[in-house]
């Protein structure tokens, strides 16, 4: 118990000064200092942080323009790690299941499904039809119970009228309604 | 006196007037930006050379591989290749299946093309290092189906 404790501790501490399990195995220069170490973890739990992420923070996401995140998807586990250790020998002895298992530890989704339709674009649909029904309906309740009637001027017999008037008061004789109309056969010009 | 003391004035102001001008020039000359226009050649050499350094580690190799990824291209084979075995070096299989599913999203509405044409320069390397093509793996179509982020709460 005791030895795995400080096994577990060496991990820790391993992970804590250098960013991925082939840094730590090389002697360079810890990319991440311990401040940024201290604000990291434990948030990103068991997760080593293998490159720089989308704006410089060390989170997932499954983006198609940003293909390699800066943190793994999944926690390290004991499978994930001795699958690794084989990974560092020859690939072409990996099974389909552990290059798959190695695939899914790093990444959520493919772009394959990254990119599969969602279907959201019905939902979107229904609510704008949904919106150009209520608006339409609110309307029609306006015009029963809120609008007055429409003004007696509306009326084709009172336009006519109008329009009568005007050429009896010869309204805009150079251009207008009343240049129009013929005075003295009373009709209109051609 | 007054012819020398003009000419006195005239040469300082034009003593002045030189410094005042070289003074100038030298500056215009420094704030001048030169455009370098770095060729397809220089590129992809930079890139190669970049992903076959002997002691690359998955930081860089990622940062690469986002940087090219980010630009408007689908890279050279030869690019592509050195990156593989840059990923063979730091013992990531995920990141080499990663990074071919990225050029082949990268191709775009030319995938017919381009695709089956990198896949063609890509083959020798791919079995020397025992690596799937995102097809051969079944990553050509969605695998599984997860729950959105937006949905979960």
């Amino acid at each position: 118990m005791a030895f795995q404790l400080s096994r577990h501790a060496i991990t820790i501490s391993r992970r804590a000064l250098s960013t991925s399990l082939v840094k730590s195995q090389s002697a360079k220069a810890p990319a991440l200092n311990q401040e940024q170490v201290d604000s990291y973890y434990p948030k990103i739990g068991n997760r080593d942080i293998v490159g720089f992420g989308f704006n410089g923070n060390p989170n997932y996401q499954d983006r198609p323009e940003f293909p390699a995140p800066a943190v793994r998807w999944a926690p390290n586990t004991e499978e994930i790690q001795a699958l690794r250790q084989k990974e560092a020998g020859d690939w072409s002895k990996l099974s389909m299941e552990e290059k798959k298992a190695l695939y899914r530890a790093s990444f959520r989704h493919t772009y394959a499904e990254m990119k599969a339709p969602t279907g959201e674009w019905k939902s979107i649909l229904a609510g704008t039809l949904l919106g150009c029904a209520v608006a339409g309906w609110f309307m029609v309740w306006l015009k029963a119970y809120v609008y007055p009637s429409l003004p007696v001027s509306i009326t084709d017999e009172w336009k006519e009228d109008m329009l009568e008037k005007a050429i009896k008061q010869q309204q805009n004789p150079v251009e207008g309604v009343a240049s129009k109309w013929d005075y003295e056969s009373n009709r209109w010009k051609n | 006196m007054l012819r020398i003391f003009t000419s006195r004035v005239a040469s300082v102001v034009e003593t002045a007037a030189r410094a005042n001008l070289s003074a100038t020039s030298i500056v215009s000359r420094r704030c001048m930006s030169k455009h370098v226009v770095e060729s397809e050649e220089e590129f992809d050499a930079r890139y190669e050379s970049f992903f076959n350094r002997p002691d690359i580690d998955g930081w860089e190799v990622r940062k690469a591989m986002n940087d090219i990824h980010a630009d408007d291209l689908v890279p050279e084979p030869k690019i592509v290749i050195a990156a593989l075995k840059a990923c063979r070096r730091i013992n990531d299989y995920a990141l080499a299946v990663r990074y071919l599913e990225a050029i082949k999203d990268k191709t775009g509405p030319k995938q017919g093309e381009i695709w089956p044409y990198m896949l063609k320069e890509l083959q020798p390397t791919l079995s020397e290092l025992g690596i799937s093509t995102p097809e051969e793996m079944g990553y050509d179509k969605p695998e599984f189906a997860s729950e959105s982020v937006y949905d979960m709460h």
